[in-house]
């Protein structure tokens, strides 16, 4: 009899007959025929122990390979074949968990510049304790949503490159993203899940506050946050900071003017301000320089004209300052709060630039200025994502309210890379708008989501509450290849694609459906997303979900044409066309599918981080080395024209214009300009203005943004810093840098 | 950073204390809609199609 056998791992464990007994009645129990009586299964598993002494067979393996071998000998075949699947499907985990236990000992042992799954995402610092321990979670989840959730040929179409579905580690538990109103969730203050705030007085309380919202809600989604209407949000706190501060100025000029006490000089503040009427903000502070003639005592006339002269003007002043430096602080702190366990910073973004009050105004004007003075030591901060709302009749053109506040932005940009543009005026994002409704405007979220149109619910086409659920790319340089020239074919094959999709995302918004009010406390406790504070803490989410976008995207279109038509749209007007109807009939088929199921089903451009690299990869196995489509290492960007295509910057603009308008879910067009934009600010002015012609949705423009942390130059820098003449690791001594910091203010301090 | 470590330490008697030497340049680039404070935490896909980029004349 054999006493032990010897496992996968080259362990050795004592031999239990029982074990095979057991398999065999699993793989009896799973067919309906040939069913076994225990005496059968004694009978076929002491046949097995025979043969295994006699062949003196000890391994795991060769015991599993007698026993199907006597089950077939014994008329059991239906059973044998159970068997082997079972065997089969067993061995494809152990391989799976094998390859799950490869990827977490790269993490744990493998320095980040050396892991490509450490860097997969650029924000996130895959080296650090909290970094680590996300992507533990993320690889664990990925495996469990892989072999226990998704159905087969999803799965399988993920994993080898058909489809991408991003975030699928969070496939089980959340959305992507969602727009943020600040105003609505401000009033009457909002509880954190970790403590209650109460409405904000002030602009560094709404600052602050705002910073709080996002973190809280990041920590609730899995994609980025967004405040599309910082300027019409944040526009209160500097009136509530302005109308203290005019009180407070005018009850001080009548201390010192009148020698009285505070507490009388605060009673003639209230008396001359109740005279007058009306409340007083920045925008009416004219017209109350007229308001104490009328009312008052005229014996008090003259102090309270001179008091409200002196108080206007200090009120402004210190709003102003207070403003700035609270603008300061939330770039500083959307840079550096945590999210995640500390592994990120939230992914936030902010939209602005349609607010005319002299509030909305002062914000942005603070906000681009903090945003070109940069962080503690001058660094471009990473964080928020800004975008500038470009709108004829309010900031496109010369006499528009907010055309100074546009060119700053410009100016701003081109020292910065932020803010990006958004464009209001495009048809695409026009047919929403209303003047005076920030609801109505089209906001764009980090990397380029849009979230307005809502065949759910078409009176509520609107950006605030909402955002989107989840969106999966297809391969479409693939789908090319696979034609092989025939572009019926291909639309034959992107036809079926799409329809995977579309299964998959229902299957996802089927799991997201589900969860519960109290799944997310602060997006759906607190009445972020729309409509969920209709609903009670352990209601299903379904019903407002559905205001949400589900959503296709698409990488590698000039990839796809090249492998199709022999030439990308930037090479070729008949590529161009293609390169049109294939993007307009994946639009056709999600509207459709929209129609069909009245949820959001909408097209995307897809933002490809991960994805270019991992696509190219795969197809480049499978396909080899085919000249345009599979020689670089990743795959060109949803619709753009290739990187490294030479081209003149309006004709880019002009050839990827018509693919915002069939994108409904987002999009954004980059121009790569050359040297120090900031030096040449009517060129990167054309750039925009030439975007916002050819009805571009949302784009901005690139250019080399190097620092020089020794003496704080920012700007292009080749070889040598241009500022204090060192190259790249080199030093500068004490008495350049002395020079340098009488010159510049922005030189950080050495110890 | 003051250059006190010991293999610095030579140098430094050597020459004229000097600031930052060892500093790298930043170089904050634009990936995906995102920026990212430094190359070096590209994934290698991205940091190719970085390398690659042209300029677009105007
Ligand atoms: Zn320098």
């Amino acid at each position: 009899m054999l006493s032990a056998i010897i496992k996968r791992n080259g362990t050795s464990v004592p031999f239990d007959s029982a074990k095979i007994l057991n398999a065999v009645n699993r793989a009896n129990k799973a067919v309906n025929a040939e069913e076994m009586s225990p005496t059968d299964l004694l009978f076929v598993t002491e046949k097995v122990c025979k043969r295994l002494e006699a062949e003196n067979l000890r391994h795991v393996e060769e015991i599993q390979d007698v026993v199907e071998d006597v089950l077939i000998k014994y008329g059991y075949a239906q059973t044998a074949k159970a068997y082997i699947l079972y065997r089969a499907e067993h061995a494809k985990i152990r391989e799976a968990e094998t390859y799950l236990m490869d990827i977490y000992k790269k993490l744990t042992w493998s320095p980040a510049q050396e892991e490509d799954i450490k860097r997969e995402n650029a924000n996130i610092d895959g080296d650090t304790a909290m970094g680590t321990m996300l992507k533990y979670g993320s690889e664990g989840s990925k495996f469990f949503i892989d072999n226990h959730i998704l159905p087969k040929d999803i799965s399988a179409a993920h994993s080898n490159g058909d489809i991408h579905i991003h975030d699928k580690d969070f496939y089980m538990l959340t959305e992507t993203c969602c727009q943020i109103d600040l105003i609505r969730l401000f009033k009457n203050g909002f509880f954190t899940g970790h403590g209650y705030l109460r409405e904000p007085n002030a602009i560094e309380s709404y600052s602050a506050l705002a910073c709080i919202a996002i973190q809280a809600n990041q920590n609730e989604m899995h994609g980025g946050q967004s405040v599309p209407n910082f300027d019409f949000a944040l526009a209160p706190g500097v009136r509530k900071t302005f109308v203290k501060e005019y009180h407070s100025a005018f009850a001080d000029y009548i201390q010192v003017k009148t020698e009285c006490s505070p507490g009388e000089a605060l009673a003639l503040e209230r008396k001359i301000y109740s005279a007058v009427g009306p409340e007083m903000d920045m925008g009416a502070r004219a017209e109350y320089a007229a308001g104490p003639e009328c009312a008052l005592d005229p014996d008090l006339l003259p102090l309270a004209r001179k008091a409200h002269a002196h108080a206007r003007d200090q009120a402004l002043r210190r709003t102003d300052r207070r403003t700035y430096q609270a603008m300061e602080a939330f770039i500083h702190n959307l840079n550096t709060m945590n999210s995640r366990a500390g592994a990120q910073v939230p992914f936030s973004s902010v939209n602005y630039g349609t607010d005319t009050s002299p509030e909305g105004r002062m914000v942005v004007k603070n906000l681009l200025l903090a945003t070109q003075a940069g962080l503690g030591r001058g660094e471009t901060s990473i964080f928020p994502v800004q975008i500038f709302k470009v709108k004829a009749g309010v900031s496109f053109n010369p006499g528009d309210p907010n055309h100074d506040l546009f060119k700053l932005a410009m100016e701003t940009s081109a020292r910065r890379l932020f803010p990006n543009f958004s464009f209001l005026d495009a048809p695409f994002n026009l047919q929403y708008y209303r003047p005076g409704d920030y609801n109505t405007e089209v906001a764009y979220m980090g990397c380029r989501t849009r979230v307005i149109g809502n065949v759910h619910d078409r009176s509520r086409e609107i950006t605030c509450g909402r955002g989107n659920l989840s969106f999966t790319s297809v391969n479409l340089p693939r789908l090319g290849l696979e034609a092989g020239g025939d572009i019926r074919k291909f639309h034959a094959l992107l036809d079926e694609r799409v329809d995977l999709v579309f299964r998959q995302l229902l299957h996802r918004f089927k799991i997201q459906s589900s969860k519960k009010v109290r799944n997310y406390p602060f997006l759906m406790g607190e009445g972020i997303w729309l409509d969920s504070d209709s609903l009670g803490w352990d209601d299903a989410i379904e019903e407002v979900l559905k205001h949400g976008t589900l959503t296709l995207g698409f990488i590698g279109l000039a990839e796809t044409l090249k492998a199709l038509v022999g030439a990308h749209h930037g090479e070729s007007a008949a590529a161009q066309e293609l390169g049109l109807e294939i993007v307009g009939r994946m639009r056709e088929r999600a509207d459709a599918e929209a129609r069909k199921t009245g949820l959001n089903f909408s097209l995307i451009a897809t933002p490809a981080e991960g994805l270019s690299g991992r696509f190219a990869a795969l197809d480049r196995k499978k396909y080899g080395l085919v000249p345009g489509v599979t020689d670089r290492p990743y795959y060109t960007n949803s619709f753009h024209v290739p990187v490294y295509f030479p081209i003149n910057a309006f004709r880019k603009i002009k050839l990827e214009a018509p693919y915002h308008a069939l994108t409904n879910a987002g999009h954004i067009t980059y121009v790569e300009l050359d040297g120090d934009p900031s030096k040449n600010l009517e060129a990167f002015e054309a750039v925009i203005r030439c975007m916002y012609e050819q009805g571009v949705g949302y784009g901005s423009v690139n250019h080399p943004l190097d620092r020089d942390p020794v003496c704080g130059y920012v700007g292009v820098i080749n070889e040598v810093c241009p500022r204090c003449g060192r190259r790249e690791g080199e030093g500068v001594s004490p008495e350049t840098l002395k020079t340098l910091r009488g010159k510049y203010a922005d030189v950080p301090p050495w110890k | 950073m003051l250059l006190d470590t010991e293999k610095n330490s030579l140098k430094t008697r050597l020459s004229p204390r000097l600031i930052g030497e060892g500093t790298k340049f930043e170089r904050t680039r634009r990936i995906t809609g995102y920026l990212v404070g430094t190359l070096e935490r590209f994934n290698n896909a991205k940091r190719a199609e970085e390398r690659d980029r042209v300029k677009h004349g105007v």
